[in-house]
């Protein structure tokens, strides 16, 4: 077996590039997601017929379809459905906003519901408003149930980024194939691209521990 | 002036006919206790008051305002009725001094020293001054729900809900919570008390209401309907409350 570990080095500089997209992508991803989700979240537990309509078919389209057909979809199908040309980059950020989005709208609805109704009925009877009630009440203690799933939600989504391998966005994965494609050095430049995928999702692991160990969760 | 009036007020739960046309007016300073079987209606009824259950017929006055009037209106009954719930639903990320302040701080406008101010002077008449600074989960039972009328007492309503304010509440916590309300009374304050306390409706009731099947079956002085139950049912009832 002829494995070389020192070629890493490399291609360190190219593979952190990746990994800096992939970063990037997640990021950006992630902040709209959770913006999505807590819309299509709140709709859910407090919006209308039709407010909880729009949501609930959303969710389900995203959580029933795979994020690859998703990103396909976004990538090679609108534009021939809406004369609509969007860059790979965008196309990748916005499959993660939506996908995301839809999870992290259950995380939301789920939170928010595990809030006992009492405590809502307090908050009414002394004559708050209901925006009232969500944001000084059912909000700030939904939010600290929210994290941790929240936090599983950003780890999934950060590795879903290697699934845009296929609309040839040049993240980590599609990077790792690319050097690999040259040199045929599978083992090494697998191993390196998984260590800085742990080297990622471990720091965002790490970041959700301390948050969580800093907000009393109740 | 009537303090709350329902007029000819029904409420469904879709097909079920929780409320039947009830009638009924209730004064100022009056100690009204509600009590009934499991399912006749007593709690909906409160609830009615409020508008934390909508009613489907008639029309219900707190205050001269009609619960049928908008949100805006709501509002303003919900800060003239102090309710008081049977799982006491203090807010567990606040002390019990946060808690007490909230009303003022946060309905009333007022600023942190005063509502604090507030909260602290109601702390002090339901006797927990000294846990002011405590979470709600390092109380007691009976002191959460005196925490809960003190939180209730500090928008000033002008009437106060009580549903089955002792009922989740060991027999030896149930006194301090009932003294309270006890107290509450003699200094005058409206009540409406969904309880199974025969004893405190006997001694600090003013007027006893015995509901069935969504109507008001009886209505009188509770002493007197207490020794005389005027029906079978309501007998029937008293025997297993008491």
């Amino acid at each position: 077996m002829d494995v070389q570990w020192s070629i890493i080095i490399d291609f360190i500089p190219q593979l952190l590039a990746g990994a800096q997209v992939t970063l990037y992508i997640t990021v950006v991803g992630l902040i709209g997601g959770i913006i999505v989700g807590t819309v299509a979240g709140l709709m859910r537990a407090y919006g209308g017929m039709i407010l909880n309509g729009v949501a609930f078919a959303y969710i389900e389209v995203i959580r029933g379809t795979p994020i690859v057909v998703q990103v396909m979809f976004i990538y090679f199908a609108l534009p021939v459905l809406a004369d609509l040309r969007i860059p790979g980059m965008t196309a990748a950020v916005l499959a993660i906003v939506i996908n995301a989005g839809a999870y992290i709208a259950e995380i939301v609805r789920g939170s928010v519901l595990s809030i006992g109704r009492g405590l809502t009925e307090a908050g009414l009877a002394l004559g708050l408003p209901r925006w009232k009630v969500v944001t000084h009440i059912v909000g700030p203690l939904a939010f600290r149930r929210l994290i941790p799933p929240l936090g599983n939600q950003c780890i999934v989504s950060l590795k879903d980024t290697s699934l845009f391998i296929v609309i040839g966005v040049g993240e980590l994965t599609r990077t790792g194939q690319e050097i690999m494609a040259a040199n045929f050095r599978a083992v090494e430049i697998w191993t390196a691209v998984a260590i800085l995928y742990l080297v990622m999702t471990g720091t965002l692991s790490l970041i959700l521990r301390m948050i969580e160990k800093r907000m009393r969760i109740l | 002036m009537s303090v709350v009036e329902f007029k000819n007020v029904s409420k469904h739960f879709d097909k079920l006919k929780v409320l039947d046309e009830v009638d009924l007016t209730i004064d100022r300073q009056e100690v009204v206790v509600l009590v009934g079987p499991s399912g006749s209606g007593k709690s909906t009824l409160l609830r009615c008051i409020n508008g934390l259950e909508e009613i489907t017929g008639g029309d219900l006055v707190v205050n001269g305002i009609s619960v049928r009037g908008g949100h805006a209106r709501l509002r303003e009954i919900r800060q003239q009725a102090g309710m008081v719930f049977q799982q006491f639903n203090l807010f567990p990320q606040f002390t019990a001094l946060e808690n007490v302040a909230f009303g003022p701080r946060q309905v009333l406008g007022m600023n942190r020293r005063d509502s604090e101010a507030r909260a602290m002077e109601l702390l002090e008449k339901v006797g927990l001054s000294d846990k002011a600074h405590n979470a709600p989960s390092a109380l007691s039972g009976g002191q959460q729900q005196r925490v809960a009328i003190a939180r209730a007492l500090a928008i000033r309503p002008k009437v106060m809900l009580f549903d089955e304010p002792t009922s989740a509440l060991d027999p030896e916590l149930k006194q301090e919570v009932l003294n309270v309300m006890r107290q509450l009374a003699e200094e005058g304050m409206t009540m409406i008390v969904v309880t199974h306390e025969m004893n405190f409706a006997r001694s600090v009731g003013t007027r006893l209401i015995f509901m069935e099947h969504g109507k008001i079956a009886v209505d009188g002085d509770p002493r007197e309907v207490i020794n005389n139950p005027p029906n079978d049912r309501m007998k029937d009832f008293l025997r297993h409350v008491q």
